[in-house]
């Protein structure tokens, strides 16, 4: 379609994953670094929503995110505390559970619902993995770790803080494609909103972090802001960029006689 | 193993019956989608996923008061009071909606599904404007929302009901948010599914599509929901210390 070149999945999955995890593990170590890796899963959800959504899911993109969290929040509370003897597996054993339910949903929506969305099975997958990484890596950073019933229970589950990392995490996923979807979606934009729908979100994780780990959990509030501020200017610039070519038509031509 | 256990398979068997319970709950509300929000469409104007989880979440904080209040209260009393918060929460949403419909939009509640109102004998189709897909909510959709909204509440408070079951004796004070916040997974899983199926919009009992769409669609939950289940108690397994 367009002469743009796009980023591959791949790479995108890719940068999600391995940013993900690397942000989770050395969240005890530096509790910021949790919410920057699950600004690197966001990214690549809000991809994996835009290759599903283009299809038309028929219930308004909303949904997918909405589903993408919950099985995303039954894998990462699975994934956590299964693994009491070797903690460190516990983010990878959330993502490898995250993935078996959306491939198992994704498989079900495209050959017993027949949904006929032939990157359905892919894309679930590839949601619910990040629906995980979401949750953990927020939880992380307001938990000062991702101990599930040490820290997270406590710190996260118990003051309702979970609430606002599943629905502001889900609409951080969703909110890219809604937002942007149409004739002329182009990823760049998308990518540059979906960092700011991720940054904003580690703002509020950083309020939340000032309350459960005090004065450490400024730096991730700050911090957010900061990355909301540059990320929200690139988007703001490519949507000039963008409008600039779908409006410059120039005047209709007067008819001569 | 745990999983040999009869109890362990009758509660996993459980959370597949209230993830279903969900899923047809979905089938039941008069979702109208963006087009009912022009008033184009039968229904409520939002989506399927907003109405079920909407009303669905209101069982759930109703059954888990319930069951924090009575301590030695039975499943079906939990599930009873998850039923009436979600009805109660549905039916307040239509009653809204329908006075917007009634004196904002100004149409009259008429059904495209069906020739005559099932419950009141109306006649329907004369009232359905041209182009359109029915506008409202009547009786039947009415009707229909609020057994489905209860359907789900019931839903919700078995899944809670069971789950503090397993989570309270292992980590006591702690037990109703874990379980709140499975439940709450559980349930969109389930409103999703079935969203997907019916394609957006449904007008409730009477539609043709519910028939059409309520096998796969509660297949699919029973499978997903039964998953859960043994995640959930899975995860019981891991809080021991």
């Amino acid at each position: 379609m367009s002469d743009v070149k796009e980023i591959t999945p791949i790479n995108l999955m890719l940068f999600g994953i391995i940013g993900g995890l690397v942000g989770i593990y050395l969240s005890p170590y530096f509790p910021t670094a949790g919410a920057l890796g699950a600004i690197c899963a966001v990214i690549w959800s809000a991809e994996a929503v835009r290759r599903v959504a283009k299809y038309g899911l028929g219930t308004g993109v909303p949904s997918i995110g909405q589903i993408a969290m919950g099985m995303g929040i039954i894998a990462a509370m699975f994934g956590l505390a299964m693994v009491k003897s070797m903690p460190l597996a516990g983010p990878i054993l959330a993502l490898i559970t995250a993935s078996i339910i959306g491939f198992i949903i994704g498989w079900f929506a495209q050959h017993v619902i027949k949904m006929k969305i032939p990157v359905m099975i892919r894309c679930m997958t590839e949601i619910a993995a990040a629906g995980a990484l979401i949750i953990i890596g927020f939880s992380a950073s307001v938990a000062g770790n991702y101990d599930f019933v040490g820290s997270l229970i406590p710190k996260v589950f118990d003051n309702g803080v979970i609430l606002a990392v599943f629905w502001v995490g889900a609409v951080a996923m969703l909110h890219p494609f809604n937002a942007c979807l149409g004739p002329d979606e182009k990823q760049k934009r998308l990518l540059y909103l979906a960092g700011s729908t991720g940054a904003i979100t580690m703002a509020l994780m950083g309020i939340a972090a000032v309350m459960t780990l005090g004065a450490s959990g400024s730096i991730t509030l700050l911090l957010g802001i900061v990355l909301w501020l540059i990320f929200y200017k690139k988007f703001w610039d490519e949507v000039y960029n963008d409008a600039a070519a779908v409006v410059g038509t120039g005047l209709i031509p007067k008819t001569e006689a | 193993m745990v999983f040999l256990d009869p109890t362990t398979i009758i509660d996993i068997l459980l959370i597949g019956l209230s993830g279903t319970l969900i899923c047809l709950a979905v089938h039941f509300i008069p979702v109208g989608g963006a087009p009912a929000a022009m008033a184009q469409a039968t229904g409520i104007g939002t989506g399927t996923v907003e109405l079920a989880a909407g009303s669905g979440l209101v069982g759930l904080i109703t059954s888990s008061y319930m069951y924090a209040y009575e301590p030695s209260a039975s499943v079906a009393l939990v599930m009873a009071a998850g039923a009436m918060g979600s009805a109660i929460m549905l039916a307040s949403t239509m009653l809204a909606g329908g006075f917007i419909y009634a004196y904002g939009v100004a149409v009259p509640f008429a059904s495209a599904q069906v020739k005559k109102d099932p419950i009141t004998g109306e006649r329907q189709d004369i009232y359905v404007s041209k182009g359109t897909q029915g506008q409202g909510i009547p009786t039947i959709c009415f009707v229909s929302g609020v057994v489905g909204a209860a359907l789900g509440g019931a839903g919700g408070g078995l899944i809670y009901f069971v789950l503090m079951g397993y989570y309270s004796p292992l980590i006591t004070t702690h037990a109703a948010a874990v379980a709140g916040v499975f439940t709450m997974g559980v349930f969109y899983v389930n409103s999703v599914i079935p969203s997907y199926g019916v394609g957006g919009t449904i007008e409730g009992v009477h539609d043709p599509k519910f028939k059409r769409v309520v096998p796969k669609d509660v297949f699919t939950s029973a499978v997903v929901s039964m998953l859960c289940g043994i995640v959930a108690i899975l995860i019981a397994g891991g809080m021991t210390a």
